[in-house]
C-alpha cells in the first residue's frame, strides 16, 4: 500500500557524478522524517527533487496519490525552508510571510488574518515591520518557517535549517521546530548531517551514503541495530573486530573466534553460518571496565587489557584499552561518586566485559569505515568521495 | 613596527598631481583675462558668452538625445547579458564573456575606425543614428560588468524561494529579481550615461556633418577656439559630473 | 552549477547581447582586416576589387619610427604608472574602511571628469605663457625659450596623468584582498620593510599588477587625442596617423592597414596576460581556502 509520500526508484546524475542512485522511500503522513548523511551523500538532491528544483533522471515522486514528478516547483503543494532562509531582503517581515498568499491572489483581509495568526505562532507580532537585515538568525528561521507554513503545504522541506546557528541557539530552535511540528501536524522532511539533531526529533530516519539509502528506521533501531558498517560507523561511536564464526551455539547465539581473544559470544542478529567471515561491533558505552576480573558467565564476554588513554569528562570517562592489536574504546558513566574508589589510570591492567546481546555483527567492514569513525560528520563526505573512487 | 611614510607621500603627490590642473582650470574660468597666465580679476563674462553660443546648445541637445537612448538600450542588453553570464556556466558563456570583455580593453580608436569602416561598407550614412549604434556597443560591456558584480553577491536561493512559494517566471522576475537588482542596474545605467556623454574618439569617427556632440565641439574649440570659453564650459561639466558621481555613490553604497 | 549544453532560456538571455556585439564589434574588426586589401576610391570611400597596393604602401619609411615611438611611449607610461600606483594602492588598502572610501573617491573623481577637459587643462598649464612654465623659469629649472608643449615629453606627462587611475584601481583591488599578515610573518622571520615589500607583497598582488599593466599599456598604444592636442609633429603616434589617413588624406584602406597592425599589436600583450593568468589559476595557493 502506498504511503503519503513515495519516492519510486529515483536517480539523478550531474554529469559524471551520480548523486542519487535508484532511491525508493516511503514517508507517512504527519511524520517528522529525517534524511541523515554526510555531505555529498545525495540528501539535499533528493529534497530538491521533491521541491521541484531538480528533475530526476529516472523514477517518480508521488504525493498523496498524485504523480508530481513533472510539476514545476511553483505548482507543488510543497514548501521549503532554505539553508540560508532566503528571506526577501526588499520586503519586511509581514510581506515576506504574506508572499505565498499574495501570489495565490487570496483576498486582502484573509491574507492579513493569516499573517497575524502566523506572527502570533512564532511570537513576532511586534517585529512585523522590520526588514531581514534588522533581525537575528533565530528570528529569520522562524520567519522562514512561517512563510512556508502559511500556505498549508502537504509537506514541509527543511534543508539543514540549523546549520547557520550557533550551538545553544541550535538546540533551542530544534525544540521549537519539534513543537511546531506537533502543533501543526504537517509532514516534515528534514535534511541534516548532524546525527544528534536527527535522532532527537525524528519519528524515523533514513541514513544516506553516496546516493543510496543505507537504512531506514526509528532512531533507536538505527543506533542499536545498524545494518551496514557505514551506519554503524557513522552513527555514534563503535569498536570493530574482525573474526570468524567458529560455532553456532544456539538459535540465538554464535561463538566467534577473534585473534587474541578468548572465545566471544555474540547475538545472532544476522543469518550467519559456521566459518563465515564476520565483523563484530560493540559500542563503547556497552562495555564495562574494572580492575578485578568480573565473574564469567554464559552471556558475558570478558577480556583482559591494558589502559592506554584516559579522558575525564565529568559525567563520564573515556578509556582506550589495548587488547592485542585492538584499541578498544570504553565509556564509563559515573552514576555514583565514591570517594574511596581509586580511579583507573594510564597503564593499569584492567578487565573489560560486555553482554553478548550488546554486540552486533556486520557482513562488511572496510578501512574507509574506520576512517569514518574519526572524522567529524561535516567532513565525512569528502573522505567518501575520495575513498569510493567511482561514485 | 615602524611603517614607512613613503606610500603615503606618493599617494599625496599623486592626488596633488590629479587635482592641480583641474583647480587651475576652474579658477581661470572666472579670470577676466583671456590668457590664463595673468590674473585680471573675477568675471562671469565667459559664462555669459557661453550661454549665447548656439552651436554649443545644439551639440548639447544631440549629446543628451544619444546619451538617453543609448543608455536605455545598453542597460537592457547589458543586464540580460550579466544575468546569462552569472546564471549559466557553459561553453557558450565563455565565448559570451570574451565578447563582452574585449571591447573594454581595446583602444577606442580601433573601435572608432572599425565602426566607420563597417558603416562605409554597408553604405550607412553617418549621423546621429550611427553614433547611437556605436555608443550602445561600448556601453553594453560596462553595464554588464557592473550588474554582474552585483549579481555575484546575489543569493540565488531567493529566486528558488519565490518559485517554491508559488510564483511563476514572470511574477518572480517582477516581484523579486528586478527590485533586488535595481540599484545595480541603475548604477550601470549611470556609468553608461556618463561614458556616452563624455565619449570623443569613437563619436568623432562615426559622426556625420550636423550631428556634432558636445565633446566634438569641445575638441574643435580646443583646436581653434577661445580658451576661456572652454574653461567655463569645463567647469560646468565638472559640476554636473560631481552631482552624477554623488548620486551613483549613494546608490551603490552597501546598506548596513 | 552543472556544465551542460545550453538550454533554451540560456540562449534567450544570451542572444541579444551576443548578436549585437557580433554585428557591431566582431564583424567591424574583421572588416578592418578586409579593407586593408581594397583600393581607395578618389572620393575617400572604398573602391571595388582587391589589391595588395596598401600593404606595399605600408612599407613607408616614416612608419617604423612612429610605431617604435608609440610602443616606447606606451612602455614608459606603463612603467611610470605602475611605479606610482603600487605605493598608492598599498597605502589606500591599509587604511581604515572610512578613509579608504574617501581616498578611493578622490582617485576616481578626476577620472569621471571629461577626458578632453583634462587634456585641455594640461595644455593650458604647459602653455608657453602658462603657470608651470612661469614657475619652472622662476626656479631656473628651464630656459625661457624651451617649449614644454608639443613634444614627446608633454605627451608622456599627459598620458601618465590620464592612465594613472586605471593602474591604481586594480592594484588597490588586489591589495585589498591581500593578507597583510604575510608581511608581518616575513618581518618576523627577519626581512626588513623593503625586502618584505618586494618578496611578499608584490608577488601577492601579481594578478592586480598584470591587470594594471594591461589596462594602461593597451589603451596607451591606441592614444590619439593626447598626442593630437599636446604633441607635435615629432610626437606622433599610430593613432594620429590613422586619424590623419581618415580625415585628412581620406584614404580608408591605408587607415585600415595601420589599424590592422595596431589590432595585432594589441592582441599580443592581451594573449600573453591571458596565458600568464591561466597558469596562475593552475598553481596551488599558498593560503588556500579550508575545504
Amino acid at each position: 500500500m502506498a504511503e503519503f509520500l513515495e519516492f519510486e526508484n529515483v536517480s539523478k546524475s550531474f554529469g559524471a557524478i551520480r548523486a542519487v542512485k535508484q532511491v525508493s522511500l516511503s514517508i507517512r503522513r504527519g511524520e517528522f522524517f529525517s534524511l541523515l548523511g554526510p555531505s555529498g551523500c545525495g540528501k539535499t538532491t533528493l529534497l530538491r527533487i521533491l521541491a521541484g528544483f531538480e528533475k530526476p533522471d529516472t523514477g517518480r515522486v508521488i504525493l498523496n496519490g498524485e504523480d508530481i514528478t513533472a510539476l514545476p516547483p511553483n505548482r507543488r503543494k510543497v514548501n521549503t525552508i532554505f539553508q540560508s532562509y532566503a528571506l526577501f531582503p526588499h520586503l519586511n517581515v509581514r510581506d515576506n510571510i504574506a508572499f505565498g498568499l499574495r501570489i495565490a491572489k487570496r483576498p486582502r483581509h484573509e491574507i492579513d488574518q493569516e499573517v497575524d495568526r502566523m506572527l502570533k505562532l512564532i511570537q513576532m507580532e511586534d517585529q512585523a515591520h522590520k526588514r531581514p537585515d534588522q533581525i537575528s538568525g533565530g528570528q529569520k528561521q522562524r520567519i522562514a518557517v512561517a512563510r512556508a507554513l502559511i500556505n498549508k503545504p502537504q509537506v514541509l522541506l527543511l534543508d539543514e535549517p540549523l546549520a547557520a546557528l550557533d550551538l545553544k541557539l541550535r538546540q533551542r530552535m530544534l525544540i521549537e521546530l519539534d513543537l511546531i511540528h506537533d502543533e501543526v501536524g504537517i509532514t516534515f522532511l528534514y535534511v541534516t548531517h548532524d546525527q544528534n539533531e536527527a535522532m532527537s526529533v525524528s519519528d524515523r530516519i533514513a541514513v544516506m551514503n553516496s546516493g543510496i539509502i543505507e537504512q531506514v528506521g526509528i532512531p533507536a533501531e538505527i543506533y542499536e541495530a545498524p545494518r551496514s558498517s557505514f551506519v554503524a560507523a557513522f552513527i555514534g561511536e563503535s569498536n570493530f573486530f574482525e573474526g570468524q564464526v567458529s560455532e553456532i551455539v544456539s538459535n540465538e547465539y554464535s561463538r566467534l573466534s577473534i585473534d587474541g581473544f578468548p572465545n566471544v559470544l555474540c547475538f545472532n542478529d544476522k543469518q550467519m553460518r559456521s566459518s563465515d567471515l564476520v565483523y563484530l561491533s560493540v559500542r563503547p558505552e556497552k562495555i564495562r571496565i574494572s580492575r578485578e576480573k568480573p565473574e564469567s558467565n554464559n552471556r558475558h564476554n570478558v577480556v583482559p587489557g591494558h589502559v592506554e588513554d584516559v579522558i575525564y569528562l565529568g559525567a563520564l570517562t573515556k578509556y582506550w584499552v589495548r587488547v592485542q592489536e585492538y584499541r578498544i574504546a570504553v565509556f564509563q558513566q559515573h552514576s555514583r561518586f565514591l570517594l574511596d574508589e581509586k580511579p583507573i589510570q594510564w597503564h593499569d591492567d584492567v578487565w573489560i566485559s560486555w553482554h553478548a546481546d550488546d554486540g552486533f555483527m556486520l557482513e562488511r567492514y572496510s578501512e574507509s569505515d574506520e576512517k569514518l569513525m574519526g572524522t567529524p560528520p561535516e567532513k565525512v563526505g569528502e573522505q567518501n568521495g575520495e575513498a569510493n573512487g567511482t561514485a | 613596527m615602524k611603517r614607512s611614510r613613503f606610500p603615503m607621500i606618493v599617494t599625496g603627490i599623486v592626488l596633488l598631481f590629479f587635482y592641480l590642473p583641474i583647480l587651475v582650470l576652474v579658477i581661470n574660468s572666472f579670470n577676466a583675462s583671456r590668457f590664463g597666465s595673468t590674473w585680471e580679476g573675477w568675471s562671469l563674462q565667459w559664462y555669459a558668452r557661453l550661454y549665447q553660443q548656439e552651436e554649443i546648445w545644439h551639440a548639447l541637445r544631440n549629446t543628451l538625445i544619444i546619451a538617453f537612448t543609448a543608455t536605455g538600450l545598453s542597460v537592457i542588453l547589458g543586464s540580460t547579458a550579466a544575468f546569462a553570464l552569472h546564471r549559466y556556466q557553459t561553453r557558450l558563456q565563455r565565448i559570451h564573456y570574451t565578447l563582452i570583455y574585449t571591447p573594454l580593453v581595446v583602444p577606442e580608436i580601433l573601435m572608432g575606425i572599425s565602426l566607420l569602416l563597417f558603416f562605409a561598407a554597408t553604405g550607412m550614412e553617418l549621423g546621429l543614428f550611427t553614433i547611437f549604434l556605436a555608443h550602445v556597443t561600448f556601453c553594453i560591456s560596462y553595464v554588464a560588468l557592473v550588474v554582474l558584480g552585483r549579481l555575484q553577491d546575489f543569493d540565488y536561493s531567493i529566486v528558488e524561494a519565490a518559485q517554491d512559494l508559488g510564483a511563476n517566471w514572470w511574477e518572480t522576475t517582477w516581484r523579486v529579481l528586478l527590485p533586488l537588482l535595481a540599484p545595480g542596474i541603475v548604477a550601470g545605467g549611470l556609468l553608461a550615461f556618463t561614458l556616452s556623454i563624455d565619449d570623443f574618439v569613437i563619436t568623432f569617427f562615426v559622426a556625420g556633418p550636423g550631428s556634432t556632440t558636445l565633446p566634438i565641439r569641445i575638441y574643435s574649440m580646443i583646436k581653434h577656439g577661445s580658451p576661456p570659453l572652454i574653461n567655463a564650459l569645463s567647469s560646468i561639466l565638472l559640476l554636473i559630473t560631481f552631482v552624477a558621481v554623488w548620486f551613483s555613490q549613494r546608490l551603490t553604497e552597501e546598506k548596513p | 552549477m552543472k556544465k551542460q549544453n545550453a538550454s533554451l532560456s540560456e540562449w534567450l538571455a544570451t542572444l541579444p547581447s551576443l548578436i549585437w556585439l557580433t554585428i557591431l564589434f566582431l564583424i567591424p574588426t574583421l572588416i578592418v582586416f578586409a579593407i586593408t586589401f581594397k583600393p581607395a576610391d578618389p572620393f575617400g570611400g572604398i573602391g571595388s576589387g582587391w589589391t595588395l597596393e596598401t600593404l606595399r604602401k605600408l612599407r613607408n619609411p616614416n612608419y617604423p619610427a612612429i610605431i617604435w615611438r608609440t610602443i616606447w611611449l606606451s612602455i614608459v607610461t606603463t612603467t611610470i604608472c605602475i611605479i606610482l600606483a603600487t605605493p598608492a594602492g598599498y597605502f589606500i588598502a591599509r587604511l581604515k574602511q572610512r578613509w579608504r572610501q574617501i581616498f578611493l573617491l578622490l582617485v576616481i573623481v578626476p577620472f569621471w571628469i571629461s577626458f578632453l577637459v583634462r587634456i585641455f587643462a594640461w595644455k593650458v598649464l604647459l602653455h608657453p605663457e602658462g603657470l608651470v612654465k612661469k614657475v619652472l623659469v622662476s626656479f631656473r629649472l628651464v630656459q625661457g625659450d624651451t617649449s614644454l608643449l608639443y613634444n614627446p615629453e608633454a605627451v608622456l606627462l599627459v598620458m601618465v596623468y590620464t592612465f594613472l587611475p586605471f593602474a591604481i584601481l586594480p592594484i588597490y583591488a588586489a591589495a585589498e584582498k591581500f593578507d597583510f599578515r604575510l608581511v608581518e610573518a616575513a618581518r618576523d622571520l627577519g626581512a626588513h620593510q623593503l625586502q618584505a615589500f618586494f618578496k611578499v607583497f608584490l608577488p601577492g598582488i601579481r594578478r592586480g599588477l598584470l591587470t594594471a599593466i594591461l589596462v594602461v599599456f593597451i589603451p596607451a598604444l591606441g592614444s590619439y587625442v593626447i598626442p593630437d592636442i599636446v604633441g607635435g609633429p615629432n610626437a606622433e603616434m599610430v593613432g594620429n596617423k590613422i586619424a590623419q589617413r581618415v580625415f585628412v588624406d581620406r584614404n580608408l584602406p591605408q587607415a585600415s592597414g595601420l589599424s590592422a597592425f595596431l589590432i595585432l599589436a594589441v592582441l599580443l600583450p592581451m594573449v600573453a596576460v591571458l596565458v600568464l593568468q591561466g597558469r596562475e589559476k593552475k598553481a596551488t595557493p599558498i593560503i588556500g581556502e579550508e575545504a
